[in-house]
């Protein structure tokens, strides 16, 4: 029988098109490591499993001893996992025998920056009705809008959780849409050529009421002050990022962000395609950086197949990511001086004009402009045309020319250092505990990047600087990222020149299409190529995290696979929405206008934060 | 003709509601207003290589009292679209609507609980542009098509709140659910 994974995954109904081993649990970690070994000495039966699994540290731990444990990892000197990184959920409900009949499990990736560890705590949750778990807000700041995003997308309660609100859908919203019980939602989509059917009949007559709802006051803002509204609409805000922010006259006392008006289910639509489907989804959210965010996912992906990718593949998406991050990091210098500086208007167009030239350079090798899903399972999707090359070394000359201009125009401009200086602080110990990553981190004295730290498609083989800076404030980030687009120019130099002939992507037929010529002499290249295009490729049940240094910061994907050709749990980790949580920090006890720098500093992109 | 040969040098005729159209035509002000991807394109249009200024529409105004056109560039979710509602009744009349891209027209790829399928389910649309996302040029494109719309504009059909009316159904909300609940009934 034809083995098809549904992609509307219906077991109850089609039990027996499924292997029957495809839902599958993600086997327990094995082995140990000094860390876990450690762990496992202190906590002894509050620890269910540890080990390694895909090459990741992994612990298992009671739900009564989550918070001491957080405690342990953050406060022990030779453990000093001092951030935490990502917080997620997984639904069990659809596995065949979740850990000790439990349907829940919360998911912590943490991160020691001095040891250059990462380690991953899965905590399964003991009620199924009414999940909840410590909070861990008290020990990492950072894990407040995590938490509140589990808690609105998965239903599970936070104890002890300072702002326990939903964050991404509306207030009025009736469920917790990524549970495993819900449907995917949406509409019928009508496939019919009969005008008297009824489809059409509501053609152009679907119009929704789209009734406001008054806004409430966020907990900790007083009616005596004056509260005022900026956003969704508002052309600072850099998208539809809503700040409810309270006034002293003009001095900040407290910023409410309100977010989600572009959320748009990316992690359920992932949820309910196969793998090799869902790069052209990671395009729309972080639509500045399409190359990073496909490379991210792709990255997650392989990880978890155990895939070699040939050299000249891992250089070309080098090529690409530096690429990325420059038009990104321009991207952002024009708006965010648009914002702030009065030459802002100029300064957009100089910084399009180089920024168009890159986006050519991309439609050379894929066709689209910003949507590029050029980077895909096993290597990229199509070679290098041959006048790449040339025109790449020709913007390389520019480039350099090009942001010297740039900073001749803003560095030492008394406007741009007068709003620029001082404005926004955070301190080492701020970045590190609230989990920002990215210029936030370099921009306050952290020495951390993952091209270097945890090198992936052969970073270390590259030479390149990171610039750190310790003063913490918008200056910092600003010098940081124009620093950052130079040693990209110096990576894609190296890349350029050490870029290898061969193959472009993998030549394992079970991940990538065999060549055309190939399927008219070979049987076994149409089996392979068949198998491709119906149901993808499965991919062997775990579960795995895979962070990247994109533009914003670190991106990660965190990948639960039953063993079918879907993934069964897919979330993104964010760095703009992880970033965002510092705007209240940085905005308080500034002036109403600082906001703006503010978030033109931290650099956000709402595709990404609402995700 | 004739009348314009006795004319002094300068004067042209013409009926006022070509002349009200040929401003229009050439001075329509998008409201500064971006939801996603086609967001950054339609800034693309506006810089120097694109040059929306050939069209009069450079102008991206903030507030929607001061705008004629609202590009809604990229996709609308269920928290949006009240927002998007309230812009475009704060919009002063005449006003038009571009569904940029094909998630603001049908909710592309995004058809799940999140994104509304179409934003012509909540405002009234003149011109779709298809792509994901639409390249500048299929933007300016559009613009052309408005400008054909906006050319035929008389002041005796110009009703635009008379057709938004006819376009709300009598029930406020028709799904498929409720057409097909009729159909049985009947």
């Amino acid at each position: 029988m034809l083995k098809v994974s549904p992609i509307h995954r219906q077991y109850e109904v089609l039990p027996s098109l499924n292997d029957p081993s495809i839902p599958a649990m993600a086997p327990m970690p094995a082995g140990e490591t000094a860390d876990t070994q450690r762990i496992v000495e202190r906590f002894g039966d509050g620890i269910l499993a540890a080990g390694v699994h895909n090459g990741q540290q992994i612990v298992y731990v009671q739900p009564d001893q989550l918070l001491n444990l957080a405690k342990f990892l953050k406060e022990d000197a030779e453990l000093a996992y001092e951030a935490l990184i990502d917080v997620s959920a997984v639904d069990c409900s659809k596995l065949p025998q979740p850990l000790n009949g439990r349907r829940f499990q919360t998911v912590y990736q943490l991160r020691s920056y001095a040891r250059k560890q990462h380690i991953t705590v899965i905590c399964p949750l003991e009620n199924d009705e009414e999940p909840q778990v410590d909070s861990l807000t008290s020990v990492y700041q950072g894990a407040n809008w995590p938490e509140r995003e589990v808690l609105d997308l998965m239903g599970i309660t936070f104890v002890n959780h300072p702002d326990p609100r939903r964050i991404l859908m509306p207030a009025h919203w009736p469920n917790h849409p990524l549970r495993k019980d819900m449907p995917l939602g949406g509409e019928e989509v009508p496939f019919s050529f009969t005008w008297g059917d009824p489809e059409f009949e509501t053609l152009g007559k679907q119009v929704l009421p789209a009734e406001s709802v008054p806004p409430e006051v966020p907990p900790g803002m007083s009616r005596e002050n004056m509260i005022i509204n900026m956003g969704p609409h508002h052309p600072s805000t850099h998208g539809v990022l809503r700040l409810a922010v309270e006034l002293d006259g003009e001095t900040v006392i407290n910023v409410d962000a309100d977010l989600g008006y572009l959320h748009s289910g990316f992690e359920k639509t992932g949820e309910n395609k196969r793998y090799k489907d869902f790069v052209y989804y990671t395009d729309r959210m972080d639509y500045l950086s399409s190359m990073n965010n496909n490379l991210g996912y792709v990255l997650a992906v392989e990880k978890m197949l155990g895939l070699e990718i040939p050299e000249r593949a891992q250089v070309i998406r080098v090529i690409m990511s530096e690429l990325q991050r420059i038009s990104s990091h321009l991207f952002w210098l024009s708006t965010h001086a648009l914002d702030v500086c009065g030459t802002g208007m100029s300064l957009l167009m100089y910084a399009t004009r180089e920024r168009e030239r890159i986006l050519d350079l991309f439609e050379m090798v894929c066709g689209a402009r910003l949507t590029l899903s050029y980077i895909r399972v096993g290597g990229v999707w199509k070679d290098l045309p041959p006048a790449f090359l040339g025109n790449l070394r020709h913007l390389l000359e520019i480039l350099p020319a090009a942001f010297d201009d740039y900073e001749a125009m803003l560095t030492d401009a008394p406007i741009w250092r007068e709003r620029l200086e001082g404005i926004g602080h955070l301190s080492r110990e701020d970045v590190i505990n609230m989990g920002l990553t990215g210029p936030m981190l370099r921009g306050s004295g952290v020495d951390w990047d993952m091209r270097r730290d945890v090198p992936y498609c052969g970073y270390e083989n590259y030479e390149f600087d990171v610039p750190v800076r310790t003063a913490g404030d918008c200056y910092a980030r600003y010098e940081v990222r124009m620093a950052e687009m130079r040693q990209s120019v110096r990576i894609l130099n190296q890349a350029i020149a050490r870029l290898p002939e061969g193959p472009y992507k993998t030549e394992d037929r079970k991940v990538s299409l065999p060549p055309r010529a190939e399927l008219d002499v070979s049987m076994e290249a149409l089996i392979h190529h068949f198998k491709l295009v119906t149901e993808g490729f499965h991919v062997p049940a775990g579960l795995g995290y895979h962070g990247i240094e994109a533009s914003k910061g670190e991106l990660g994907f965190f990948i639960y696979s039953d063993g079918s050709g879907v993934p069964y749990r897919l979330h993104v980790h964010g760095p703009s929405f992880n970033n965002l949580f510092a705007i209240a920090k940085m905005c308080k006890h500034h002036m109403l206008a600082d906001i703006v720098t503010n978030i033109g500093s931290i650099d956000i992109v709402l595709g990404e934060v609402d995700r | 003709m004739g009348l314009e040969q006795k004319l002094p040098e300068g004067i042209l005729t013409t009926n006022l509601e070509k002349l009200v159209n040929w401003g229009r035509q050439n001075s329509t002000w998008p409201l500064l207003f971006g939801l996603a991807c086609c967001a950054i394109e339609m800034i693309a249009t506006g810089t120097a290589r694109h040059d929306i200024a050939r069209y009069g529409s450079e102008l991206f105004r903030a507030s929607p009292r001061q705008a004629d056109l609202m590009i809604v560039s990229g996709r609308v979710s269920n928290k949006m679209a009240p927002v998007v509602k309230r812009l475009y009744d704060q919009m002063l009349e005449p006003k038009w609507v571009i569904a940029m891209g094909i998630c603001a027209s049908a909710g592309g790829p995004f058809n799940n609980y999140a994104i509304i399928q179409g934003v012509d389910k909540v405002i009234p649309v003149d011109v779709y542009v298809p792509g994901c996302p639409p390249r500048p040029e299929a933007l300016l494109y559009a613009l052309d098509k408005l400008r054909e719309k906006q050319g035929r504009e008389t002041f005796a059909l110009y009703q635009r709140n008379a057709l938004a009316d006819a376009m709300v159904g009598p029930e406020g909300i028709e799904t498929l659910d409720t057409l097909r609940a009729q159909e049985a009934v009947r």
